[in-house]
């Protein structure tokens, strides 16, 4: 495990997977602020992944970083062409050009042979149709760990964690690119731009936070599924979900690295049996969850049932409340320079 | 003084940080194992001549993102007692040039432990020649009035094949300073 303190105050992220819309909504907004320039194409700092699937980059929980019991694993930079996927261009000129010239329309492709991308497995899932089939969106972001591997990996010591609210940024100025960052963060959270020839990340948009505003893909989301605030705001939503309530998990806790982004696990509907009758059964297997956010799945899951019941009663849930957003501005908490969501 | 010399692996339980020493714990042999050089005074110019073998030159990234390239550098110490292994130490700082595959211009350097290299522009006039034939990189260093190599007469140097995942202190490197006779 990296050796790192935790900071003096924490800022975290929770998303509430029972609600999230799969609408990319978040992977654009963080794109188009943060990630346009020439060597950035492939980068997706928020990206939105459908699960069961490979993900973004393909297959990433295997490239290592970390084992299973959180030990120092050697990873591996992903590649272009195969895990990533190259940023495609599309023959909009051809299609604007041909359009109307009585040769018919073409279809707007992406140059080449593209062989992954992100969202290149959305919405397949797993499970037979009808009985059992099933896939939930899965939004990932850097996690801002609390003993961040990628920091641990730089010989530079070009990563640092920030005191005042553990946002973990590379310094691009002491950065060499030598990409150890890359390999060893198991989320694969770092991106490396070989234009500038330096690594990239999430930097939890470290301007709005300064003044009080959430992250881009959290004010942008429709779905109203992200929370953002302090770890120890006791009157906060992240304490509330991740300690009051204790709903949200992180992902992969096994890695180790204390991540600051929780989900609260997606509840499912009943499977059905040959004749079309539910089994009672979740369609998205509790063990997969498990796979995920470990063995405090199941009570989380009780917890959430138990709440909903509650309201389906007429009683009151805060949790409930807090989980649908009646309130919108109740989502963060950003401390003295909050700023109202209009 | 033409020489050949093997080159030993950069201790990669030194390098700082928790990641590199363990996931490169079996990196001991060095992906350079020999290279050839020749290191000379022409009037003000010291010349410094190195030869290797490179089965697969790493001369640009285009833009992959898991591919590296091709570098080395030489390296004097700025006073007599710096370590050389270590990259030097507090206030005792080593200097010199990086040459890098994908640029013409030299890179100076100077470093005072490891992790702590700090590049810049490299002293005017400061230039290398380089090509790859038949499986080897020829590297010629041009360092005019390179001051400290004048005093202390020693230098090391650095190799980095980029398509092993050499950057770093993942490279070869000589087994220590090498002594420049008179
Ligand atoms: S998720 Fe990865 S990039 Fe982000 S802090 Fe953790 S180790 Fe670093
Ligand atoms: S914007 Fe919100 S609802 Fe849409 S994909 Fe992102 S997290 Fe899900």
């Amino acid at each position: 495990m990296a050796s790192q303190n935790p900071t003096m105050r924490q800022i975290a992220m929770v998303l509430d997977l029972n609600k999230c819309l799969g609408c990319q909504t978040c992977t654009i907004a963080c794109k188009k602020l943060w990630n346009t320039d020439t060597g950035t194409g492939y980068a997706y700092w928020n990206n939105v992944e459908t699960l069961p699937g490979k993900g973004y980059p393909k297959n990433w929980v295997e490239s290592g970083g970390r084992t299973a019991e959180g030990e120092v694993k050697a990873g591996r930079v992903p590649n272009l062409d195969d895990e990533y996927g190259r940023a495609w261009n599309f023959n909009h000129e051809a299609v604007r050009k041909r359009s109307g010239e009585g040769k018919g329309k073409p279809w707007l492709r992406p140059d080449g042979a593209p062989r992954w991308g992100a969202n290149w497995d959305e919405d397949r899932g797993a499970g037979d149709y009808p009985q059992e089939n099933h896939y939930f969106y899965l939004p990932r972001l850097c996690n801002h760990c609390t003993h961040p591997a990628c920091l641990d990996a730089c010989p530079r010591r070009a990563i640092e964690k920030r005191d005042e609210d553990g946002i973990v940024l590379v310094d691009q100025d002491r950065c060499h690119g030598y990409r150890f960052c890359v390999e060893a963060c198991p989320y694969k959270k770092v991106y490396f731009d070989p234009q500038r020839q330096i690594s990239t990340k999430c930097i939890f948009c470290l301007p709005r936070i300064e003044e009080g505003v959430a992250p881009a893909c959290a004010r942008q989301c429709p779905g109203r599924l992200r929370f953002v605030g302090y770890l120890d705001d006791e009157a906060g939503p992240i304490w509330k979900l991740v300690n009051g309530y204790k709903v949200a998990l992180p992902l992969h806790p096994e890695f180790e690295l204390g991540p600051n982004v929780f989900y609260v696990p997606p509840m499912s509907p009943s499977k059905l049996d040959e004749k079309g009758r539910p089994t009672g059964e979740p369609r998205i297997p509790t063990e997969y969850l498990v796979g995920l956010f470990g063995e405090r799945v199941h009570e989380v899951l009780a917890t959430l049932e138990r709440e909903r019941e509650k309201r389906r009663q007429g009683e009151p849930s805060e949790l409930m409340d807090l989980l649908i957003a009646y309130d919108w501005n109740q989502n963060f908490a950003l401390g003295p320079r909050k700023r109202e969501v209009l | 003084m033409r020489s050949k010399i093997s080159l030993i692996a950069a201790p990669v339980g030194l390098s700082p940080g928790g990641y590199v020493p363990k996931a490169y714990a079996d990196r001991t042999a060095p992906k350079t194992p020999v290279a050839e050089f020749d290191a000379g005074k022409v009037g003000d110019v010291w010349r410094i001549r190195l030869r290797w073998a490179c089965a697969e030159p790493h001369r640009e990234l285009g833009d992959d993102v898991d591919r590296f390239i091709d570098a080395a550098a030489v390296l004097a110490p700025t006073v007599a007692d710096a370590p050389m292994m270590t990259m030097g130490a507090p206030g005792k700082a080593l200097e010199g040039a990086l040459w890098r595959a994908d640029r013409t211009a030299l890179i100076g350097v100077r470093a005072e432990g490891l992790g702590t290299v700090e590049r810049g522009d490299a002293p005017e006039g400061w230039s290398a020649e380089a090509e790859w034939k038949a499986g080897r990189w020829s590297l010629d260093f041009e360092l005019p009035g390179w001051g400290v190599l004048d005093v202390h007469r020693q230098f090391a140097f650095a190799i980095w094949q980029g398509a092993e995942g050499d950057r770093g202190g993942l490279k070869s490197v000589s087994p220590g300073w090498i002594e420049i006779e008179t």
